[in-house]
């Protein structure tokens, strides 16, 4: 069972690389594994860009569910990096990936527009629920 | 005196500039750049030439030098003449800048008075278009807002259309189908509204953050370039007749919404917060403030997402609302709304032409 995880912001932070072996030459592989630790790990994580007032939105949001979201800031000069690999955990879908992005349960929910509709439709507590993010 | 003939045409009747030995028509130009009748300088150079040619004193020695000095005032001729050309062609180059600023001024006006004559028939009150802005506001409004504020009008005017139709309907106790077109009608015509302010929040923000497309109570009652939606759901809830089982559902949403709306109001909040740093940083550091206000430019940046956001809710709540709701509930809160909303244009109407004292 998980816990509820303290409010802990991570921040981005590209160590280069030289010369490491890796499946895929393109990205360094350990923030590659960093983010899907971090997706897997948190029943709720928000990813967005440093200083983004919209995160606090979310953040907002969900702290008056009573839920306790990790949220991870993105640099500017890491953005598209990051935003590629967080569409890669989403299996499936190619549509662009908007920040802030909310990942419930391991899997990409969506932004802000989506955490919106779904709070006042009402379908936002089942969703939490059912990841464990909350109970009552 | 002027004893050669010179024509005088203006540079628009011929198209084009004619050669150099057609010197003697050409006109000389006033200040403004039009054409002018006066005596052009040119008729001087020309009868000097004619004087020169029957001028016998300097004959023999000064053949050479004659020659010389008409080259110059040949020279001279030339270099006026391209000058001329070259103010005439400032001269058009003006008037059409003139032209097309007055045809668009004139489009303008025309728009005005559209608005005016809207405004007086239905002695609604459409604020802000006109001249109510603050002092010192330099009410220039870009196309993209003047256009959102006209399709405004003939939306509150079409809405007063619909409103009129829903009364009769429910009054009249028509069938559910019938009602129902009316309240798709009536959602669709929100949802137009919501479009509108879209494109109008990418044209200008700070224009529809300041509400002035909408009347002066309307925009007391503002929350983030609109109304507020959970004041909405307060204000219809009494009038909606809830079954039991639809109860708590919509005391849910009225709770969602509020906490929505508090978390966008947070994020503004911090927005605004962040906005006032960027333009406060280094203050007293002595002139140059160009990187901080340039700086604070990215800080404004997020705000059309905020428009967005609350748009969001606002569409969100009514689509919310009619899932809940019966038809018949759905078209009394449409009637409700569209009556709330012309109350309170009617009481900005009625503020602004209140007997004032004598000051």
């Amino acid at each position: 069972m998980q816990e509820a995880l303290p409010y802990k912001t991570w921040t981005s932070s590209y160590s280069s690389h030289e010369g490491t072996s890796s499946t895929s030459a393109m990205k360094a592989p350990t923030k590659e594994d960093e983010l899907k630790k971090m997706v897997s790990q948190n029943a709720v994580i928000v990813f967005g860009k440093r200083g983004c007032c919209m995160i606090h939105v979310v953040t907002r949001l969900l702290h008056g569910q009573g839920v306790n979201p990790a949220v991870y800031e993105i640099d500017e000069k890491d953005e598209n990096d990051v935003v590629g690999q967080l569409k890669k955990l989403d299996a499936g879908k190619d549509d662009e990936l908007q920040l802030p992005a909310v990942f419930i349960g391991g899997q990409l929910f969506g932004g802000l527009d989506r955490i919106m509709a779904t709070h006042i439709s009402g379908e936002l507590i089942p969703v939490l629920k059912q990841a464990r993010a909350l109970w009552l | 005196m002027n004893s050669s003939h010179t024509q005088y045409i203006s540079a628009r009747d011929m198209g084009v500039y004619e050669p150099i030995n057609q010197l003697s028509m050409f006109a000389d130009f006033d200040e403004n750049g039009w054409p002018d009748t006066s005596p052009s300088l040119l008729v001087e150079v020309d009868t000097k030439l004619d004087n020169q040619s029957e001028d016998t004193s300097h004959e023999t020695a000064g053949d050479s030098i004659k020659y010389e000095e008409t080259n110059k005032r040949v020279d001279k001729v030339l270099r006026r003449l391209a000058q001329n050309r070259e103010a005439a062609r400032k001269s058009r180059l003006r008037k059409k800048a003139y032209v097309q600023q007055l045809e668009s001024s004139r489009l303008k006006l025309m728009q005005l008075e559209q608005e005016l004559d809207r405004s007086r028939h239905q002695g609604t009150y459409i604020g802000g278009a006109i001249d109510s802005g603050p002092p010192g506001c330099s009410a220039t409004m870009n196309s993209g807002i003047a256009s959102f504020v006209l399709e405004y009008g003939n939306w509150v005017e079409k809405q007063d259309r619909q409103i009129c139709e829903l009364r009769n309907a429910i009054n009249a106790d028509l069938p559910d189908e019938k009602l129902r077109v009316l309240v798709n009608d009536g959602m669709a015509h929100y949802s137009d509204l919501f479009r509108m302010k879209a494109k109008a929040a990418k044209a200008d923000v700070f224009y529809l953050m300041s509400g002035m497309w909408k009347t002066s109570a309307e925009r007391f009652l503002l929350w983030i370039g609109g109304f507020r939606p959970s004041e909405l759901l307060k204000v219809l809830l009494p009038h909606l007749d809830l079954l039991e089982q639809q109860c708590s559902d919509v005391y849910n949403l009225i709770q969602s919404c509020q906490q929505a709306e508090d978390a966008i109001s947070q994020g503004m909040d911090k927005l605004q917060q962040s906005l006032v740093d960027a333009v406060a940083a280094g203050l007293l550091g002595g002139g140059s403030y160009i990187p901080q206000v340039a700086n604070a430019v990215e800080k404004l940046k997020p705000l059309v997402s905020f428009i967005d956001q609350a748009d969001h809710i606002r569409k969100e709540i009514l689509q919310q609302m009619y899932r809940t709701l019966t038809t018949r509930q759905a078209a009394r809160g449409l009637l409700a709304l569209g009556e709330y909303f012309q109350r309170l244009r009617s009481l900005s109407s009625l503020w602004a032409t209140r007997p004032r004292e004598p000051a």
